[in-house]
């Protein structure tokens, strides 16, 4: 007999599953808003934040994987004018943790903003929440309404002398808005396209001055990390937020510790897949994030592990595949949502994605030629280390993935007879 | 072309004050563009060319600032579009559960393509990227709803909501 | 890019080669620094990297992937390799990715021959294409005005152009639209592109996106004989190519000149060359025979010419007088002032023939007090009645870049200027308040000003620059606003600079041609030669009847002239009621310097030799003074320029001879009166304008078009008020005239103020005004209906 599998307790996740977190009050009674205080009023300095931060071992929750105290520590103590931009842009392809944690309970954000805020000196934060988040846009001015009625935003934020206006800041439908420095030029009125780094957003970044850029999630992190100590919190992984969805039968966000082996989050934590399916392959951190196969299903999910095997945890996103997923389709279908996406500026992204999705379709439409192989990996290649940013890069990866373990999948259609009609129609199309 | 033209004036006085309150939110006006822009844009339903002059106005940005930045972004509008909007996701966690039987669905019952609008004007079909609702695949989003695990049947007592 | 010398410099290695380049350096210029070429596409030197075409990567050493040499600042000890196989295939993978849809139409293309994606291509690209998907298809090249047209197809999306607005332009013409591989480059609306400097964007687009309408298909690069000049329109003194083939300049381009231009042309520079090859031009002379003019011989026409003159000198001095300079070269001037000053013995001359009677602008000087490279160090700019992409629009790029490094700007105008928007502070005022305005300024920055105000941040600048322009120097009440903007200048311990002077003024006022001791300014030879006191007038280059700011003024000194002499290249109105016409050659058909608005001498060299019989303004009063039995003989040019020397001061090619300094002795009295044209109703309002329909502009179909039909700004309150419609005819009348033009409804002028551009042969503004008054109460009417859907 196997026994039943019980997740074990959640403590980030767990603020966003309860009841009735939106409101100010439950919050409160359960805890919430002391840390934030205890950082206003000097009970915990902000040294004290930092060196509890970087002990606890966070690192960036968005894709990056940035250790946040060293982000904390970057920011310039001594500059006049600094700002604290929440990442809520959520777009990568089946990651909806940020999601869950500002609908579930928004004021767990607010005090991870106040705490950073804090911290750092910074009198103004702004959220950049993606447009597509209505509800959670609902929900979060209702909480930030509560907080500011509350004395916990605005001036004077838990009776101190201390300033933190929070502004939640819509997108307007870009992807591309969440790669961080896009995401400034989109806060700044602009088109969201990527800036030149250095310099860095923590020496000159929203206006042009020291900026902290953390991700949803990471921020609901600190209050956490402070309320229980490093030590505490880090018995627990650390914990991570998964989102898992696909092929599987309990698609959901999934609080496991870091290093969780991807078996267990796909068969345990999200309970296996549908009934007569079989595991085909899994993005382990996005669709950002290099396709895996069976062999990898005991990769733990942390960053290194993941390296080592030529992906990445990226936003921590399982997507998984089954048996009847069509690897050409899938792969077509990933590109062409890199392709919408792209911004346009730099050649390879702009020009790759058009060039790979056009020969996919072709194959798909059983118009492909056994040249189109070596052409599509020689694109891949093309691409590969020469785009601006992370969004072109995210390409090769997993095609190339696929062309290595699924390529059975591609001789198949191109096999089929020229100008037969498509197995599968891609839904997007343009 | 001459921005803040009288004659030309299409936003409420209700809408330039809120945009011109927006622009208080930030260290620079141009910040305020996008939040602005849905101002409008709620107000006129699109972007037509008098819409984004007069924004631009507003904010004191060039016009060709303003086409330009709300070329960019999927969710402004610069044509005509129905009285609601039908946001079908079709990235990979809606598509390995079913959104194609849903596109297909709308699409028969609306008689649109994905991009077109209905003859009568009420809905805007319009395929999207992840809606970051994957444990809700296959989700949609009609104006501001989010409709969770969406299937074909569904698809009529859904649009009943929206006359 | 910007390094400082303060901060040292760094060795790196590239393809094995050792390079010590300043800290700052980028790895692409250390290796240009060497003679290594790496190819770009969208970096451009005089803008920040920007990293998107990815077509100048290298490998280096401890990165682990490829790098884009533009972006990469060098550092000590770097190993870079621009030549090895990786960096070949990631290069060739670039060029591949933009060939891809790009419809390669090159023999067709006007870019071709001086084509970086050519070349490239030649040079690394793929010998075929793996490429079998449809191309990316647009409508073939579309119209963006009269003077752009670009062809998306091309397009490789370097942003060089967008940027261009954006960075050096601050006008934003050209944007990115859409995004991803739908992105394009365009206007908004694919409206006409409103800028002065899109010129610029033909030349930097390293494709053949954006051609010029006026240059496309006329010529293939190889074929055009390049000569090195100067542009004379503006005064600035822009340095240029005259791109010649068959005997006719088929386009200008800018040549670099750090101090004056740099880079950059405006575009009245770029298109405005036409009326050179124009069929108008006059080949031969006219001479006037029962009230007609009609073709005679050069023999004929200069002994009529000298035989009125002696006959004038027979009844006394100081009958004949001479108006002209904008139009003439240093050594065009100089002969003029020998001629009239020397051997006619007249000391009436002057070239400032726009300038109104009592206006400061004959007061003072005119010219920069500062050379442009000072100006671009400058911290605090300060633009009084001066409009500068109207009237100077290169200097306007110098302002830009030093506002992009921290400068700051506060205009005060009579209306709206383009730059709006990049100054700090901007006050609008109607053209009768115009003084007032300036004198509340110089009170504040007396007062330090309160904090967070243009006059605080005038009087704490370090560098001040303070800009009179014509608007200021000839509208109401211009002595004391003079003296309020030297107030400010010495408070701030600033500069002022005397924004006047167009085309060679500046050289004219210097060789002479300017009145000598009891001789008359301008305005004051009209008036006399109203009354009959001139026997000869000599009008030479310039067309008063146009230029003149009271159209009244000169017809009654025509009619007042016994005998009119004009030397120019077109029958233009002055030269229509002449008695003698001589064909001139004009400016580009001339060796020779010109002197700019720095007082900088910079050089002309003859890009074509000019139609039929025409001559340069130097020779034929050369002949003129031989037939008054005086030799004008210089052996060599070096002979000529000692003498000029020894008139005008040490100038030397290419140098800056300081212009006089601003003396305010003469400002006595207060200027045009301004009661007189205090009005409730409206006032009408001359101002400058770049783009024109002038004797050469109107000949320049690119400048036509770009300045539209003859038109005139009305305020949005009072196009309401008179039941108006952007571009609705309307018929201005004054006490003194009726024009027929135009309205534009545009907040860019004040209420209660109608403008309209000078510079229109079939609408002259002037005809409205009369001296002493600069602008004129006037009644606007509107004229029928508005065509239908006349706008935008």
């Amino acid at each position: 007999m196997v026994q039943p599998f019980t997740a074990p307790e959640s403590i980030v996740l767990r603020w966003a599953r309860a009841w009735g977190m939106q409101e100010l009050d439950h919050y409160r009674r359960a805890g919430g808003y002391e840390a934030a205080r205890r950082v206003a009023t000097g009970a915990i300095t902000p040294d004290q934040v930092i060196e509890s931060v970087t002990a606890s071992g966070l690192r960036g929750k968005g894709g990056a994987g940035f250790p946040t105290g060293q982000k904390l520590k970057f920011i310039p103590r001594q500059a006049p004018v600094k700002y604290v931009v929440v990442n809520g842009d959520e777009g990568e392809p089946c990651t909806f943790k940020d999601r869950t944690l500002i609908e579930g309970c928004p004021h767990l954000l607010i005090e991870g903003i106040l705490i950073a805020a804090l911290t750092i000196g910074a009198r103004k934060a702004y959220v950049y929440l993606r447009k597509e988040f209505y509800h959670g846009r609902r929900v979060l001015d209702a909480a930030l309404e509560q907080a500011r009625a509350a004395g916990f935003v605005g001036s004077g934020v838990f009776g101190t002398p201390s300033d933190v206006e929070i502004v939640v800041h819509s997108g307007a439908g870009a992807y591309i808005a969440g790669e961080e420095t896009a995401l400034l030029e989109s806060l700044e009125g602009r088109r969201a396209m990527p800036r030149l780094r250095p310099p860095f957003p923590a020496q000159a970044g929203l206006y042009g001055k020291p900026t902290l850029l953390n991700n949803v999630e990471t921020l609901c992190h600190l209050p956490v990390i402070l309320t229980l100590g490093p030590e505490t919190y880090k018995a627990y992984g650390p914990p991570a937020l998964f989102s898992v969805s696909g092929a599987v039968s309990r698609p959901g966000v999934y609080e496991a510790p870091l290093g969780v082996p991807l078996r267990s989050l796909i068969f345990d934590y999200a309970g296996g897949l549908r009934p007569g399916r079989t595991f085909k392959a899994a993005f382990p951190g996005g669709s950002s994030s290099m396709l895996l196969t069976d062999e990898h299903l005991d990769v733990p999910m942390d960053y290194d592990s993941l390296r080592l095997v030529g992906s990445m945890l990226g936003s921590a996103s399982v997507i998984v595949l089954d048996d009847t997923c069509d690897m050409v389709e899938i792969i077509a279908r990933t590109v062409e949502f890199y392709r919408e996406e792209s911004c346009g500026k730099c050649t390879p992204c702009r020009e790759g994605t058009i060039w790979i999705t056009q020969v996919l379709e072709r194959i798909l439409h059983g118009r492909g030629r056994p040249d189109d192989l070596p052409l599509l990996e020689s694109i891949a290649r093309g691409m590969t280390g020469t785009c601006f940013c992370p969004l072109g890069e995210s390409v090769p990866p997993s095609l190339g993935a696929s062309l290595k373990h699924f390529r059975h999948e591609y001789e198949r259609h191109i096999a089929r007879a020229a100008g037969a009609p498509p197995e599968v129609h891609t839904v997007r199309g343009h | 072309m001459t921005p803040d033209h009288r004659a030309g004036r299409t936003l409420s006085d209700a809408a330039r004050a809120e945009i011109r309150r927006l622009t208080g939110l930030y260290e620079h006006r141009q910040s305020a563009l996008l939040p602005a822009l849905f101002v409008a844009q709620r107000e006129a339903g699109y972007l037509s060319p008098a819409v984004m002059e007069e924004v631009a106005g507003l904010l004191d940005l060039p016009v060709s600032e303003v086409t330009s930045v709300a070329s960019f972004y999927s969710l402004l509008y610069l044509e005509p579009v129905g009285r609601h909007v039908i946001q079908v996701c079709t990235n990979l966690a809606c598509l390995i559960n079913g959104c194609r039987a849903v596109v297909n669905g709308l699409q028969e019952r609306l008689g649109v393509a994905p991009g077109g609008t209905t003859t009568d004007g009420r809905f805007t079909l319009r395929t999207v990227e992840c809606l970051a609702a994957c444990d809700e695949a296959p989700s949609v989003i009609v104006d501001e709803d989010r409709w969770p695990r969406v299937a074909a049947g569904d698809i009529e007592k859904i649009l009943e909501r929206y006359p | 890019m910007a390094t400082d010398p303060s901060l040292g410099a760094v060795t790196l290695t590239i393809d094995g080669r050792t390079v010590t380049v300043p800290r700052g350096t980028t790895v692409y210029q250390a290796a240009r620094s060497a003679g290594i070429d790496i190819p770009i596409f969208c970096y451009h030197d005089r803008m920040p990297p920007l990293g998107a075409c990815r077509m100048c990567l290298v490998r280096v050493e401890k990165m682990p992937k490829l790098q884009t040499s533009c972006t990469l600042v060098a550092t000590e000890g770097m190993v870079v390799d621009t030549r090895g196989p990786e960096v070949t295939a990631g290069q060739e993978a670039i060029l591949e990715f933009l060939l891809i849809n790009h419809p390669l139409d090159c023999p067709i293309c006007d870019k071709g021959g001086e084509c970086p994606l050519q070349d490239q291509t030649f040079r690394w690209g793929p010998g075929r294409s793996r490429f079998i998907e449809p191309k990316r298809d647009f409508a073939k090249p579309v119209s963006l005005g009269p003077v752009l047209a670009l062809d998306r197809e091309r397009c490789i999306l370097c942003w060089r152009c967008v940027r261009f607005g954006e960075i050096i332009a601050g006008d934003d013409a050209l944007k990115g639209f859409e995004r991803g591989f739908t992105s394009e480059v365009g206007t908004p609306f694919a409206l006409p592109v409103e800028s002065k400097f899109i010129g610029n964007t033909i030349a930097i687009c390293p494709v053949g996106a954006l051609t010029s309408r006026t240059y496309r298909f006329r010529a293939r690069p190889w074929d055009n004989q390049p000569v090195a000049s100067t542009c004379t329109h503006c005064g600035l003194g822009c340095a240029v190519w005259l791109d010649v083939r068959g005997g006719e300049i088929q386009r200008v381009r800018a040549r670099e000149d750090r101090a004056v231009n740099d880079v950059w042309l405006c575009d009245l520079g770029f298109f405005g060359h036409n009326y050179v090859a124009s069929r108008d031009r006059l080949t031969t002379p006219l001479v006037r025979r029962n009230g007609r003019l009609e073709s005679t011989t050069w023999e004929e026409a200069l002994d009529l010419v000298a035989s009125r003159i002696r006959e004038s000198r027979a009844r006394g001095s100081g009958r004949v007088a001479f108006l002209g300079g904008r139009r003439l070269s240093n050594e065009d001037a100089f002969f003029a002032a020998r001629l009239f000053r020397d051997v006619v013995d007249t000391p009436h001359l002057d070239h400032r023939i726009d300038a109104t009677p009592s206006g400061a602008s004959l007061q003072v000087a005119w010219g920069l007090r500062a050379s442009i490279e000072e100006i671009g160090r400058g911290d605090v700019f300060v633009l009084l009645g001066c409009d500068p992409t109207e009237e100077y629009p290169v200097l306007w790029l110098r302002l830009k870049s030093a506002l992009d490094r921290g400068a700051v700007l506060m205009t005060l105008h009579a209306k709206r200027l383009e730059i709006h928007r990049h100054a700090r502070w901007e006050q609008v005022v109607r053209y009768d308040r115009l003084a007032a305005a300036v004198e509340d300024l110089a009170a504040a920055v007396e007062r330090a000003g309160d904090p967070g105000s243009a006059a605080a941040a005038i009087a704490a600048g370090q560098r001040v620059h303070v800009f009179v322009g014509r608007a200021a120097l000839d509208g109401p009440e211009s002595h004391a606003l003079l003296r309020a903007a030297a107030r400010i200048v010495s408070a701030a311990r600033g500069t002022l600079h005397v924004m006047r002077g167009k085309g060679n003024d500046l050289g004219a006022a210097r060789f002479g041609v300017v009145p000598g001791a009891g001789g008359w300014a301008a305005p004051e030879i009209l008036r006399q030669a109203a009354t009959g006191a001139l026997d000869v007038l000599w009008v030479a280059g310039c067309d008063p009847a146009t230029a003149v700011t009271d159209r009244s003024a000169w017809d009654a000194a025509r009619r007042g002239t016994k005998f009119l002499v004009v030397s120019d290249a077109f029958l233009s109105a002055t030269a229509q009621a002449a008695d003698v016409v001589l064909p001139a050659l004009v400016l580009p058909e001339k060796d020779g310097t010109v002197t700019n608005l720095e007082g900088r001498t910079v050089s002309l060299r003859a890009a074509t030799p000019g139609p039929g019989q025409a001559r340069s303004d130097r020779e034929i009063f050369g002949l003129v003074a031989a037939k008054l039995g005086v030799l004008f003989t210089y052996g060599t040019s070096d002979e000529l320029l000692a003498d000029m020397r020894a008139h005008a001061g040490d100038i030397r090619v290419g140098e800056v001879l300081p212009v006089p300094p601003v003396r305010l002795d003469g400002l006595t009295g207060s200027g045009d009166g301004s009661a007189v044209i205090a009005t409730d109703g409206l006032l009408v309002v001359a101002a400058d304008h770049l783009f024109t329909q002038g004797t050469m502009t109107g000949r320049c179909q690119g400048v036509t078009a770009l300045a539209g039909p003859p038109h005139c700004l009305v305020h949005p309150d009072d196009a309401v008020r008179l039941g108006l419609t952007d571009r609705a005819p309307v018929e201005l009348t004054t006490t003194h005239g009726r024009l027929v033009l135009q309205a534009r409804v545009s907040d860019a002028t004040p209420a209660g103020q109608v403008t309209v551009p000078r510079g229109y042969e079939s609408a002259p503004v002037q005809r409205l005004l009369q001296w002493p008054h600069v602008a004129a109460p006037v009644e606007v009417r509107l004229l029928g209906l508005a065509p239908a859907g006349g706008a935008p």
